[in-house]
């Protein structure tokens, strides 16, 4: 019954993802692109920010790196959009690696502020090269035949990324990368290799927003430097994980699908009142629901407690570590204590 | 593009450079300030300077106000905002982890910068006329306007440290960021020394609005240029260092304004950045070095 529990809401969302298309509407349709572009990016910022604890104010960096480098591959090169998605996710990663091996070695807000200011200055950097990215007016790219493709691939990936913080969530790696979140100096001490499992998470969680920005590129048929490193689509990432709950399997879904409907509802009307909203959001769930929905519904048991293979692991091998008969060592060089 | 350095152009690039540091120094020190006393980093310091120029161009320039009593009462209304968003907010997650604090911080700033565009609109808005007319400084003709942001700017600066040095409330300030429990032992009531602290901050970046308001065009969204200028600056000058956030504002200044006549704005504000990721990997503690004191 728990495992069928387990398995329900995957298999819900899969059945999900196959009759939004075929209900047809191209309203729809759109509609779910933008949920799965924020789940995508819900689910890749929780990587670095829910698992290993790092607060990313900079995942629109990679979005936009994507965004341009699939756009001008597409226009200048002639690829097809599909490759073209692909290498953009792979520029994001090579961007990423010596990034996060940069930025990294900063902790809580300096990482942030780091990751905040590098986004605008990519942002500048794309307004200032105009040879290149035409600058403020945006390059063009010839309108999708279907939408249906766009949201074909982003399902690929919102699903891989799914399942990889399934994996992630009951693996022993995804246990370490908690253990940096807590503490990362007893994280060092405890011989977790702190260094290479941060920057591989950074890296894994920029490789989707550039596959991701290049998709989306291509879907609106036009990228400008304002809507490649939009600051409203960070926030509302960042949103989507805190609402969600940090750091779980099921957070940044139930998070991004809350908050497209309330996207849904305003942006396109009141944008201002939108983000606006958002921003309270954030901090009414800082201030009344710091691990959100999801770990809210796991205390009230109306959701299946995660991490069970650890559990089922647990009840394998409960006998104590040390038994309580032995005495407290008293050979012990008090130097050294 | 090519310029020579002839010796005018270097003292007048460096009189800008420092103008322009001048109020980087103002709003860095009230980040700085804040960031020493309670460890948070206030994401929406930038929206309160963006907040004090808009409400400077409204009240100079639609409601005929001089820009002497602006320059009193704008850090007012900005300090009063300040200690709304502490006691209401801050106060209540800065016990807890910090990345609560940040999103907390990162969402009153996106809260403030839709705010400002509901009353203001999103477009830019100017002073012309504030201030008008060049002064001669060297032998270089400087704004006036320019040179009294760049004056009442490290006035107030030296103003809040000398406050901080020699005074019975500067101490308690002090003493609060180095040590909180000894303070607390002291008799110094914390809560209310961190939202004094915070309030006076937010009032410094009210000032800075001002200042800017007659030189640069002001929009809701200044908030997040700024708030990476102020943030290069407190990490170059040093953390909590003082100080430091002069010598780093001036600094960053000249920086800024020598780079972008050699390669461009872009590149120009985008060095300053550079600077800042320099410091952080080369020497993380700053200039100073003085670590996290006040």
């Amino acid at each position: 019954m728990t495992r069928l529990l387990r398995i329900a809401p995957f298999a819900l969302l899969a059945l999900a993802a196959v009759a939004v298309p075929a209900a047809g509407s191209d309203y729809g349709v759109s509609f779910a692109i933008q949920v799965l572009v924020f789940v995508s990016l819900g689910y890749s910022w929780n990587l670095i920010g829910g698992y290993a604890g790092y607060t990313h104010f900079g995942q629109m960096s990679f979005f936009g790196i994507g965004a341009y480098s699939g756009t001008l591959l597409i226009l200048n090169a002639g690829w097809h959009w599909l490759p073209a998605a692909l290498a953009a996710g792979g520029i994001g990663a090579l961007v990423a690696l010596p990034l996060g091996g940069a930025m990294l070695r900063l902790k809580g807000p300096f990482f942030a502020i780091g990751m905040f200011g590098l986004t605008r200055v990519f942002e500048s950097l794309a307004l200032g090269f105009d040879g290149i990215t035409q600058g403020g007016t945006g390059l063009y790219l010839p309108a999708p035949d279907s939408l249906v493709f766009a949201y074909a691939a982003l399902v690929v990936v919102a699903a891989a990324l799914i399942l990889l913080t399934w994996w992630l969530d009951n693996s022993r790696l995804g246990l370490k990368l908690l253990t940096i979140r807590e503490d990362e100096t007893a994280a060092e001490a405890l011989g977790i290799r702190t260094a290479r499992l941060k920057v591989g998470a950074f890296v894994a969680s920029a490789v989707a927003p550039a596959m991701v920005g290049s998709i989306y590129a291509t879907y609106l048929g036009f990228i400008d430097p304002a809507t490649a490193f939009a600051p409203s689509m960070e926030l509302t990432t960042i949103a989507t994980v805190l609402l969600g709950g940090m750091g779980t399997v099921l957070g940044p879904l139930v998070g991004a699908l809350g908050l497209s409907i309330v996207n849904e509802l305003l942006w396109s009307r009141l944008p201002e009142l939108y983000s606006g909203l958002v921003g309270l959001l954030v901090i009414g769930a800082v201030l009344y629901m710091p691990r959100g929905i999801v770990s809210f519904a796991i205390r009230r048991k109306w959701l299946p407690t995660g991490r069970g293979a650890f559990r089922r692991l647990a009840r394998h091998h409960a006998a104590p570590a040390v038994p309580e008969t032995v005495p407290k060592t008293t050979n012990v060089d008090p130097a050294h204590v | 593009m090519t310029h020579g350095l002839t010796f005018g152009v270097a003292a007048e690039l460096l009189v800008g450079g420092l103008l322009l540091g001048g109020i980087y120094a103002l709003m860095a020190s009230g980040l700085n300030l804040i960031f020493g006393v309670m460890r948070v980093v206030n994401f929406a310091h930038g929206d309160i300077v963006a907040v004090g120029a808009l409400l400077t161009v409204t009240l100079v320039g639609a409601l005929a106000v001089p820009f002497g009593l602006a320059l009193i009462l704008v850090p007012i209304v900005a300090g009063a905002l300040g200690y709304v968003i502490q006691v209401t907010v801050i106060r209540r997650v800065i016990d807890g982890p910090p990345i609560m604090t940040l999103l907390a911080t990162y969402g009153i700033s996106t809260v403030l910068v839709n705010v400002a565009i509901l009353i203001w609109g999103g477009g830019f808005r100017g002073l012309p006329g504030e201030l008008a007319g060049s002064v001669p400084v060297l032998g270089l003709d400087v704004p006036l306007s320019r040179l009294v942001a760049f004056a009442v700017a490290l006035a107030a600066s030296l103003g809040v440290w000398w406050v901080l040095r020699s005074t019975s409330f500067g101490r308690a300030v002090r003493s609060v960021s180095q040590a909180p429990e000894l303070a607390t032992i002291s008799g110094i009531p914390i809560d209310r020394i961190r939202n004094m602290t915070f309030a006076l901050g937010s009032a410094m970046a009210g000032l800075a609005g001002v200042l800017l308001a007659p030189t640069f065009a002001s929009d809701p969204q200044m908030g997040s240029r700024f708030i990476v200028k102020a943030f290069a600056v407190i990490i170059v000058g040093g953390l909590g260092s003082y100080p430091g956030a002069i010598i780093g504002a001036l600094l960053l200044g000249v920086v800024e304004v020598g780079c972008s006549y050699w390669m461009g704005g872009v590149i120009g504000s985008a060095m300053l950045y550079i600077v800042m990721l320099a410091t952080l990997l080369v020497r993380p503690c700053g200039l100073l070095g003085l670590g996290m004191r006040a």
